[in-house]
């Protein structure tokens, strides 16, 4: 038997991908199961019931959802805008999406010492609050590290899903909006009608890749405030990152599972909607 | 569109602008305070003086222009210092095999999946999509499981290897071979061509921009390396910059702000050179 081309090309990366990914995503499911990794006993769903115990992963599950629920809509809406200006600007448009691209490609570990003196308790922001006759503020240790954490993120995605509405915005034909005008639309209509219409194919797509970037914020979190920040910002990554300290495999393979479930459950609920989308 | 358009939206995104490279300008230039400027600026502590003074709280200032202007930051952490030349060649170490290997792996990986008959394949490839879709966390695990068994756990291969083999190299350049016109491999096998001469040839050439935009995005994904190095590496010397930075802005807050320019030079730069090729790279990496 003759072996496709196409496959010869393909095995060395489906190779490596099968050996880093695929395989020990199954060794690490099963792991989910059993009660300790080397001579483990079926415990069913032990580990899950255990997990779902777990205050400081219940915590982490549901600020982490939280965050997401807050941040990603903003962060669409304000890439939205912000690509709607650009895209009604005649010069400099080039000028202007490199502004917004400039965080995404700094590294988050050049931008530490910048946050936590601007939002330290004795920080900039609060002797300008000061000066102002504003009292001291817990930035980073109170309810408030939430809204900080959400506004880091925004300053860091938006320049992402802003090329993402760019290109989105680019392919309404400009007619479209000529012949609202001469039927006498309204500016708020033709945005109802013609533009959000228009790109929510692409706004699931930003959706999606806002979704999967949102977990990215745990690295300036991180190294702001390190493993164990107010509780309001102790998201699903600490607690990870704090169960590879201890090596709890159960829990890590447990809390692994649960997130790939909920990950593709959400993945293919918004393919599928994106799909609809476009028609 | 009316002509006065520009005029109202060039302020407009201008301010909005200003606030977002704001936290750059300022790093960029406290980078040219003494060390003794930083030090007085960034603290917060009450100096005798100040008790004699009456001043009850004191807060760290942040200023955007130095008082005297000086480079002994850089000549701190570039010649006095050799710990962080170190460091920014172990972020080298790491970036620069993820680049390559990925480059590599995932153009071979994509052109076979555009030259392979088989109905299935868009089956398979899915399973490349949903590994794509997972978040960093998610895939952590399932790394750190393989680097034991393989006994890399202690080196930098532990992240090195699934960065090569990770899928979003794959999906981008088949988003950007998909746009190949078929016909032109179809015009190659007719005059004869052999699918590597195709592959370098044909779809390596139409694929530039998209190899710039991969690298990029690598580039600055594995630059910005944080969870993996805190959970991989337990060695002090062997750990990226990121890291390090974030140490050495509660030690040394006098040389920090050098250390963050010169490690965010090199996505700056490439971002200039390649803004173009970038933003094509994220269109394309909207999933369809």
């Amino acid at each position: 038997m003759r072996i496709p081309v196409g496959v010869m090309f393909i095995l060395p990366g489906l190779f490596g991908f099968i050996l880093f990914f695929i395989w020990p995503f199954c060794i690490s499911l099963g792991y989910a199961f059993i009660d300790k990794p080397i001579n483990g006993s079926f415990t069913g769903l032990l580990n899950f019931i255990e997990l779902f115990r777990n205050k400081s992963y219940l915590r982490g599950l549901s600020n982490t959802i939280r965050f997401i629920a807050i941040s990603v809509p903003l962060n669409m809406g304000l890439s939205l805008g912000v690509a709607m200006l650009i895209n009604k600007m005649k010069k400099h448009k080039e000028f202007f999406s490199l502004i917004f691209l400039v965080p995404l490609v700094i590294p988050s570990g050049s931008m530490v010492s910048f946050w936590s003196s601007l939002l330290a308790y004795d920080g900039a922001l609060n002797g300008f609050l000061q000066t102002v006759g504003v009292e001291k503020i817990k930035w980073l240790d109170s309810n408030l590290a939430l809204f900080v954490m959400v506004l880091i993120f925004i300053w860091k995605n938006l320049g992402y899903n802003m090329v993402l509405y760019l290109a989105g915005l680019s392919n309404i034909p400009k007619d479209y909006y000529e012949s609202a005008w001469v039927d006498g639309a309204k500016p708020r209509q033709s945005f109802r009608y013609i533009t959000l219409l228009h790109i929510a194919p692409t706004s699931v797509l930003v959706l999606i890749m806002s979704m999967i970037n949102s977990f990215k914020v745990f690295k300036e979190i991180y190294l702001i405030t390190g493993s164990y920040p107010h509780e309001s910002i102790y998201t699903l990554q600490h607690f990870m990152n704090n169960m590879f300290a201890s090596l709890n495999y159960p829990q890590l393979t447990t809390a692994t599972t649960v997130l790939v479930v909920i990950i593709a459950l959400f993945a293919q609920t918004l393919l599928r909607l994106e799909r609809k989308a476009s028609e | 569109m009316r002509k006065g358009a520009d005029r109202i939206l060039v302020p407009i995104l201008f301010c909005l602008g200003l606030v977002f490279l704001l936290p750059l300008i300022v790093t960029f230039t406290n980078s040219f305070m003494t060390e003794a400027e930083i030090a007085l600026n960034y603290t917060s502590r009450l100096t005798v003086f100040d008790l004699v003074d009456g001043v009850v709280d004191k807060f760290i200032q942040i200023r955007l222009i130095p008082k005297s202007f000086s480079v002994d930051q850089y000549k701190e952490v570039l010649i006095n210092q050799p710990s962080f030349l170190i460091l920014l060649l172990n972020s080298l170490k790491i970036t620069l095999p993820v680049v390559l290997g990925s480059l590599i792996v995932s153009m071979f990986t994509a052109y076979g999946f555009a030259i392979w008959d088989w109905k299935h394949k868009e089956v398979l490839f899915s399973v490349y999509i949903v590994v794509m879709l997972m978040p960093l966390q998610a895939v952590l695990v399932p790394n750190y499981i393989i680097a034991d068994m393989l006994h890399i756990r202690d080196s930098y291969l532990a992240i090195i290897l699934p960065g090569i083999f990770s899928p979003f190299g794959v999906f981008l350049m088949r988003q950007g071979m998909k746009a190949i016109p078929p016909a032109y491999f179809e015009a190659a096998r007719m005059d004869g061509a052999g699918y590597l001469r195709i592959f370098w040839h044909v779809a390596v050439p139409q694929l530039k921009s998209m190899i710039a935009a991969l690298c990029m995005l690598l580039f600055i994904e594995y630059w910005n390396l944080v969870e993996q190095a805190v959970i991989f590496i337990d060695d002090y010397a062997m750990e990226p910059l990121s890291v390090y930075l974030s140490r050495l802005a509660e030690g040394r807050t006098g040389l920090v702000f050098a250390a963050s320019c010169i490690y965010m030079f090199l996505p700056l730069w490439f971002l200039t050179l390649g803004q173009k090729d970038l933003e094509k790279g994220i269109e394309l990496s909207g999933v369809k």
